[in-house]
């Protein structure tokens, strides 16, 4: 990976892991007219914070999640992470995680752990430790040998968290990461992730379409309206953690997803 | 488990019967040695003219090797830039379409008034046959990677260079190696013809000239050579595709742990 001419070092210790956006638009240009995707969108995360992002479909929050993975360009504004701005993918910076696992087929739950490291010639031995201390944090110690296919899908989904977090990058983010999953794994893999969140201290910003699982993930929702995106509420999730399923019939998780709710309905 | 063993000692038992019948059905008079000449005979016509019979395949393996060197190594080629990128693609693919569906072998009197009746001739025909299949598959095989995979990547990443060589190749060597599987047959299937319409030499050649003097047991021992060149060339793909892809097994997720457990993971194509 070449190093990015333009861009200010990083000060690390203090704004590792924040996430500033400012002003950013994104205008989709279609032959009959132009598409506004999002709009005057800003906000701030601060490092080890929890946020979802939620809104109807075509609210534009899986685009402002692949802006701050650097895979995209946006038409206005600036997305600054760490305290530099991202102009390209650096895993160093974000890790990544999809709503497919997006693993290689060909390679084995390990290799694909170490792919990253491997794109930037990281020495076999030391890539090979990272991605066994990576895959032991999702939970997955001695399925480094399987190949993706011998893998189900809720551990796919871990060996793909595992990649995102192997260059230990302060920032995950996460795009849908458990639409595909069945409802119990889905639960168990949220757990999971709370676990490793509380283990690692990364900020995580993480999209998603199910309200419950916005409310009970999430230190701070940020909920988006479609057409043209944009933030309409910021809300911060009180709930004590650990989180425990009792809390989704309490009556703090109930006024929270309403409120989301209530939102997303005027919206769509 | 059982089932899948005795499908395969199955396979085996129908091989040997059909080669007791091959043997049987001529010796007892039951089909005239002319039009099937019994498997002795013919194995003893292929071991009296073994250096009639060597010198032919000599010449019929170096003509199938440059042809799939020239089919293979140009049809990857072409697929790979027709399968990465929209304006060839548009230019290109309509025009190949059509000319799969041509008969090619109209084509080979041509050949061999541009090139002679010698190995050029079959050389090009060849080439050309299987250059087709190789070609159309390569285009497809990258055509139809994941995406999902190239931006995972990127979000690594991943230079240009690095997504073609770790992503774009190895995730398009499944449909490349079947493209081969059917590329590589019809080079021997247009080296054979060829030689056996126009020709001086090669086991096509010497096929046809026997049927001409309806010595049926040396046109057998050339169709047993023929069909041990095949066989071979099966034998090497299915070898390669072993070593390649072994993943692509993982199309049918749910029995792979039992398929490969059992050792009876590779595809029975």
């Amino acid at each position: 990976m070449q190093p990015l001419a333009n861009v200010t070092p990083l000060k690390p210790a203090a704004r590792a892991g924040a996430i500033e956006v400012k002003n950013v638009g994104q205008v989709f240009k279609t032959r009959s007219q132009d598409v506004v995707a999002l709009e005057d969108v800003s906000l701030e995360v601060k490092p080890g914070r929890f946020v979802v992002l939620v809104g109807p479909s075509g609210c534009g929050k899986s685009t402002l999640l692949m802006m701050m993975a650097g895979l995209r360009q946006q038409t206005a504004g600036t997305v600054t992470i760490s305290g530099a701005p991202i102009l390209q993918p650096d895993p160093d910076r974000v890790g990544v995680v999809f709503q497919e696992p997006s693993l290689f087929p060909w390679l084995t739950a390990e290799d694909n752990v170490e792919f990253p490291l491997a794109l930037r010639g990281v020495p076999k031995a030391e890539r090979r430790a990272k991605a066994q201390d990576a895959l032991k944090l999702v939970g997955l110690e001695g399925f480094g040998r399987r190949h993706p296919h011998e893998l189900s899908g809720g551990m796919k989904q871990r060996v793909s968290i595992a990649r995102g977090l192997v260059q230990d990058p302060p920032v995950l983010l996460m795009d849908e990461p458990f639409a595909a999953l069945d409802e119990q794994t889905r639960m168990t893999m949220g757990d999971e992730l709370l676990r490793i969140w509380a283990a690692t201290g990364k900020t995580v910003v993480f999209v998603t379409h199910s309200l419950t699982e916005a409310v009970y993930l999430a230190d701070e929702v940020i909920v988006m309206s479609a057409r043209p995106g944009r933030i309409v509420d910021h809300l911060q999730v009180q709930l004590p953690r650990p989180r425990t399923y009792e809390m989704l019939s309490g009556d703090t998780f109930g006024s929270l997803r309403d409120r989301i709710w209530r939102h997303i309905r005027k919206s769509a | 488990m059982s089932a899948r063993i005795s499908a395969k000692t199955l396979r085996h038992l129908i091989v040997i019967g059909l080669i007791a019948l091959w043997e049987l059905l001529p010796r007892t008079g039951l089909i005239p040695e002319l039009f099937l000449p019994s498997l002795s005979s013919t194995l003893m016509a292929g071991w009296t003219d073994a250096g009639e019979y060597g010198h032919a395949l000599g010449v019929t393996l170096y003509e199938v090797v440059v042809s799939m060197a020239f089919a293979c190594g140009g049809g990857i080629l072409l697929g790979a830039i027709v399968g990465s990128l929209p304006r060839p693609r548009v230019l290109i693919m309509p025009m190949v379409s059509s000319l799969y569906a041509v008969p090619l072998v109209i084509l080979y009197p041509v050949f061999t008034v541009w090139l002679g009746i010698g190995s050029e001739s079959k050389i090009a025909f060849a080439s050309i046959y299987g250059f087709l299949p190789t070609m159309l598959a390569t285009a497809a095989g990258i055509q139809t990677i994941d995406p999902q995979l190239l931006l995972a990547a990127r979000s690594m990443g991943a230079t240009l260079s690095q997504r073609l060589v770790r992503v774009i190749i190895p995730a398009a060597i499944p449909t490349v190696l079947s493209g081969l599987r059917v590329g590589g047959a019809l080079v021997i299937v247009g080296v054979v013809v060829s030689e056996m319409l126009i020709s001086s030499a090669g086991i096509g050649y010497l096929i046809s000239r026997y049927r001409t003097i309806l010595d049926s047991p040396h046109v057998f021992a050339g169709v047993l050579l023929v069909l041990f060149l095949a066989i071979a060339f099966n034998a090497a793909i299915r070898w390669i595709e072993r070593k390649a892809a072994i993943w692509q097994t993982g199309t049918r997720a749910g029995q792979a742990n039992d398929d490969i457990a059992s050792g009876a993971m590779q595809p029975a194509t």
